[in-house]
């Protein structure tokens, strides 16, 4: 073999075509970290404004926290399994975009949550946000479908929602701690009822595996 | 959350039913906190509904103009003005350092400590013992708002004179509740 011989630049070739790869691979493939910057509410429709806000977020899923892992295991720890309801949009760093998922406990009066996965933040990790609510199905004295309670001994509804994914999540083993976001903005439901957060939202901690 | 029906002139026949009616404590406790509102009409928008909320939360909220709700989807009024005990709402509130928290940017307003959010949509101010939240949906509207909060039960400054101090202990939710 001699200095000339095509084999060691072919190796070369090699070597840098997979440098170069891995180079690509990592900057497109991994999280772009970046700090956590979400409103503090979903909206009817994009563009995300003031005035077309729907509901407060209120979980916020971190660490393994993308979507689809939020997604499955607030069906595994909290059963809830349904998926209908309407789209909402949530706003992360000035953009806005349409919901990932949604989940509910049933069609009548239930739970519901609706999920979000956000720009990843260097410490929170994978982020997922939430706006949770329990909703009654209102029938009289006009149908008017869903609405969220207004009040009640745990809080409205938004906070009931929340309070129950805390409950299910930290029973399953999950961490979470709560940060006061002071979102307490009322918005009409459409049997004329105000609802509100209370204010505080519930951070989950979940895990790189599902179970 | 109870709503009360208006009608004309609302504002302070609304504080009258909200100590009448509530459980004997709240009234209580509410007699001695000190309401603002913008009066019958805030930024041209009708005063339609004033709410008080005594669970999780506690306040009373004074709601101006309307919005329409659809099945699923609730809608956020054009404005609304939230007072808080002091002892349950305060700036401090912002100072966790909890990974996820809200950074308040600190500020004046009507002569008292506040603090600005979303983009200038939300403020809250600090006066007396309570904690005065301003929604709307735009900046404008809610510094607007702001500028026209007046006392509800009591004699303090109208319109855009300065409102009265904190109390002791308020922005830093030392305050007994």
């Amino acid at each position: 073999m001699t200095l000339g011989s095509p084999y060691p630049r072919d190796m070369g070739r090699v070597a840098l075509v997979v440098t170069l790869a891995a180079l690509v691979v990592a900057v497109a493939g991994g999280p772009a970290l970046a700090h956590f910057d979400t409103d503090r509410y979903t909206h009817r429709a994009c563009p995300a404004t003031a005035g077309n806000r729907t509901d407060p977020i209120n979980v916020v899923f971190t660490t393994w926290g993308t979507w689809g892992r939020a997604e499955i295991q607030i069906e595994s720890h909290a059963g809830w399994t349904a998926t209908s309801g309407s789209t909402q949009s949530f706003a992360d760093h000035g953009g806005c975009s349409p919901m990932h998922s949604q989940r509910a406990s049933g069609q009548g009066s239930r739970f519901h949550v609706r999920l979000r996965g956000q720009h990843p933040d260097s410490s929170l990790g994978w982020v997922a946000a939430a706006s949770a609510h329990h909703e009654d199905l209102v029938l009289f004295p006009v149908p008017c479908g869903h609405a969220v309670d207004s009040n009640g001994s745990g809080g409205s509804g938004f906070d009931q929602g929340r309070d129950e994914l805390e409950r299910r999540f930290t029973s399953a083993g999950h961490s979470a701690y709560r940060v006061w976001w002071g979102n307490t903005q009322s918005f009409k439901q459409c049997d004329g009822d105000y609802a509100a957060s209370d204010g505080w939202t519930v951070f989950v901690g979940l895990h790189q595996v599902n179970h | 959350m109870r709503a009360v029906s208006l009608g004309t002139g609302v504002v302070a026949v609304c504080w009258l039913a909200l100590a009448g009616s509530g459980p004997a404590g709240n009234a209580g406790a509410f007699n001695e906190l000190p309401l603002y509102s913008a009066g019958d009409r805030a930024d041209g928008l009708p005063l339609v509904a004033v709410l008080r909320r005594d669970d999780t939360a506690n306040y009373v909220s004074f709601v101006y103009g309307d919005c329409v709700p659809e099945d699923d989807a609730g809608c956020a009024p054009p404005a609304e003005i939230q007072v808080w005990p002091a002892c349950r709402r305060h700036l401090a509130l912002y100072d966790s350092q909890a990974s996820g928290g809200l950074a308040a940017e600190r500020t004046s307003i009507r002569g008292v400590p506040a603090a600005v959010f979303d983009e200038g949509a939300r403020l809250e101010l600090q006066t007396g013992s309570s904690t005065v939240v301003v929604f709307a949906d735009s900046r404008g509207r809610a510094a607007r708002v702001a500028r026209a909060l007046r006392a509800v039960n009591g004699s303090e400054p109208a319109g855009s004179r300065p409102l009265p101090p904190p109390d002791p202990g308020a922005l830093e939710g030392t305050l007994d509740c």
